[in-house]
This record gives C-alpha cells, structure tokens and sequence, in this order.
C-alpha cells in the first residue's frame, strides 16, 4: 500500500470512529430528543460506511457494483442532510413563533433560488468525465451541495443579523455540515477540470479531510459547555422584569 | 471551465461567511451595561430632524431638483445608520435575554425569554425601517415614507433602561460595600 492510500483509507475510517463517538455523546446528553434527524444522520453514515467498507474487503464485488452502492449511499446522504437543515431552523425559531414567518418566506425564497442556480449550473457545467451516471451525480451532488451551503450560511447570517443567538449545539451542527457541504461545493466543481489521477487523489483527501474536520467540530460543539449557561453569573435577576417593561413601551408607542 | 471556478468562489466566499460567524459566535455574550451604552449613544434629536418630512419639504423648495437628491440620499444614508445603532442595541439586549433565558431559575428565564421576545420584534422593526430608508436612499426622488413608530418612545426608554442602569450599579457598589 503506497502512503497516498494508506492517507486516504486513515482519512476514511477516522472520522466514521470519531462519528461514532459524536453519536454516544448524543444518547449520552439526551440530545437526540432536541435533535432526532442528525442523530438518524450520523447513524446512517456509520452504517453506510460499515456497509461500503465490508464491500472493499469482499473480492466477490466489482468496482462498479461498489460505484452503485456507493452513489446509493450518496443520494440518501444528501436527504438526510436536507432533513438535518430543516431541523436546525425549527430549532433556532422554535421559540419565536412571530419570527418563524420570516425565515419560512426567506426560506421559500432562498430554496427556490438556490435550486434554480443548482439547475442552471449542473445544466451548464462541463461533463468531461466519460461515465455519463457519475458526471450525471457529480452533477446534482454539485447542486445539492449548493442548496445546502447557501441555507446554512443564510441561517448563520440571518440569526447573527437579527441577534438570534443559536445554542452551541445547533451552531456546531450548523457549522461543521456548512463546512463539510461547502468543501463538497468547491472539489465536485475542481473534479470536472481536474481529471487526472494525481488530482482525483488529492481532491479525495480534501474531501476526506473536510469530513473530519467535520466530525471534530461536532464533537467539539457536544463536549463543550453552554457558553450561555455559562454567563449567567453576570445577569440581574429582579431587575429583569423591569427591562422588558421599559422595552416594551418601544413597541406599544 | 469558467462555470467550474464560479462554484469555486461561490464555495470560497461561503467558507469564508462559515468562519466568521464562527468567530463571532465565540465572542462574549453582551451585558445589558454595553446594550444600554449602546441606546444612549443614539443622538435621537438629530434622528428625528433627519427623517423630519417638514424638513424636507423645506429642502424640497429650497434647492433644485438634483442637489435635493444629493442632499435627501445623504441624510437617508445618515438616517439608516441611527437605526442600525439602534437594532445592534436591541440585538444585544435580546443577547442578554436569550442568555437569561437558559437559567435554572424559572422566573429569571421566563422574564429573559419576554426580553429577547420583545428585543427581536424591535430589531425586526428596526430592520424593516432600514429597508425603507434604503429605498429611500436609492430613489430619493419618492415621498419619504412617515417616521418609524418606535421613535417616538425611544429616548424616552433609553432614558429609563439608563436610570435602571445606574441603579443596579449602585446596589451592586452598595452591596459589595456592605
């Protein structure tokens, strides 16, 4: 094994390890209540990596019958995702029911335009590789990633705007998936204009390598301490009341 | 080629928002001091006289056409930059709320949720006024839209989230003292 696949195979199994430890966490600190589509995420690509790494090992499987599970897995990935989003928003404007009419017509809005770029760019994009089922996938990974990268930033950056600050775990969550669908963004686009070997390699790795990075700030965002909580020290207590008086008579002229 | 390096940039310039808001979320949580400071430092008289529509109809009649664009898009861009101050302000405030909100004490995270309730329906408010400002700004040609109707209480309100301020300042001196 020359050390481009020994890097490639520590990059694919690491963050699937780590993966399952973000997952005990989860059940650990109860979090799967608050955040039940990214517990059946991380679930799922813990299985589906068991699942593709079994058929490595196996000689009886082809590389295209590995090609098909592979871009499977892929597809029902970037479901998953999608209902990993969708979580993140009912999280953060869950509280705030007259706020949960802007972002969904935002929302509305950015999806719509967001899909019809995806659409424009995958119809336009160069299809230089010749298995016409992978460009086709590139295609829409490409896409998906696209919608995906542009919800998360627009979440982050409409709730830092308005001041809504999010609980560390949905921020990591937010955070490490916008990282990892933004990484996806960038190399499926270098995929198409670098088709040689040597660049397919690295390409992988930096995918491989944004996975983890990934991993590690969901893990990161789970074992660290509410900063929220932890500034509670410096808050008024009675006085409390009286603030939300005073700014209330801003609303009610 | 060219569309391949268009998704490039666009995946660039989305990293790059990611860490940011990274980088801002590990910021310290506002108190309500800065959020106060924050309210106080809005000069609302000058506000007012910026979006007064007397004023502009003096302006109106008393320059010519284009110079009273100049001069009507330089005071909306003025104009907007008070509101910011004041939505920044109430983001802070709905900063400290949101935080109180997480305390085990049920009556402190009760009244720090109605803070950050009432904080975002000001930012909003304060937000959407921005909006109309910049309309205003790029088409100065336009009526002027009427004067935003939080304006009117707010000195008022600064004024009292100021003596509360002080006073919670001072029990906290007295207190450590005693």
């Amino acid at each position: 094994m020359d050390w481009q696949s020994f890097l490639s195979l520590c990059l694919w199994i690491s963050p699937h390890a780590l993966l399952a430890a973000v997952i005990v966490l989860l059940f650990r600190r109860r979090l799967y209540r608050d955040f039940p589509a990214f517990t059946a995420y991380t679930l799922y690509e813990t299985a589906a990596f068991v699942l593709l790494f079994v058929l490595t090992r196996l000689p009886r499987v082809s590389g295209d019958q590995y090609k098909y599970f592979f871009l499977a897995t892929m597809v029902i990935s970037l479901a998953f995702r999608f209902g990993v989003i969708e979580e993140i928003f009912e999280n953060v404007f869950r509280d705030y029911q007259f706020l949960k009419a802007v972002p969904k017509h935002r929302l509305m809005w950015m999806k719509a335009i967001l899909a019809l770029a995806a659409i424009l760019f995958a119809f336009y994009a160069p299809a230089e590789n010749p298995a016409r089922l992978m460009a086709g996938l590139a295609a829409v990974n490409r896409g998906m990633a696209m919608v995906q990268s542009g919800l998360l930033v627009f979440l982050l950056c409409f709730s830092r705007i308005l001041g809504l600050s999010l609980r560390n775990y949905a921020f990591g969550i937010a955070l490490g998936l916008g990282i990892l669908s933004t990484v996806d963004l960038g190399t499926s686009a270098l995929r198409t204009q670098f088709a040689t070997e040597h660049g397919i390699v690295l390409l992988n790795v930096l995918s491989l390598s944004s996975y983890l990075i990934c991993v590690l700030i969901w893990m990161g965002y789970l074992l660290a301490p509410d900063r929220k909580a932890a500034h509670l020290a410096n808050l008024p207590n009675s006085e409390l009341e009286e603030w939300n008086r005073e700014l209330q008579h801003l609303l009610r002229p | 080629m060219i569309t391949a390096w268009i998704f490039v940039a666009i995946a660039l310039l989305a990293l790059t928002a990611l860490l940011y808001s990274a980088a801002a979320h590990r910021r310290r949580p506002a108190s309500i001091e800065d959020a106060i400071q924050t309210m106080r430092s809005i000069d609302i008289a000058a506000f007012r006289n910026l979006i007064d529509p007397e004023e502009e109809a003096f302006l109106r009649s008393n320059l010519p056409p284009d110079k009273f664009r100049v001069v009507k898009r330089e005071r909306a861009r003025a104009a907007i930059s008070y509101v910011w101050s004041a939505g920044q302000a109430a983001a802070l405030f709905a900063d400290v709320g949101q935080s109180a909100k997480h305390s085990p004490d049920p009556t402190i995270a009760a009244s720090g949720a109605q803070i950050a309730q009432t904080a975002l329906r000001l930012r909003l408010q304060t937000m959407q006024t921005c909006f109309r400002l910049a309309r205003t700004a790029v088409l100065p040609g336009r009526k002027s839209l009427a004067p935003p109707v939080w304006i009117d209480q707010f000195e008022w309100t600064a004024e009292a989230l100021q003596r509360l301020g002080r006073l919670r300042r001072h029990e906290s001196v007295y207190s450590t003292s005693a």
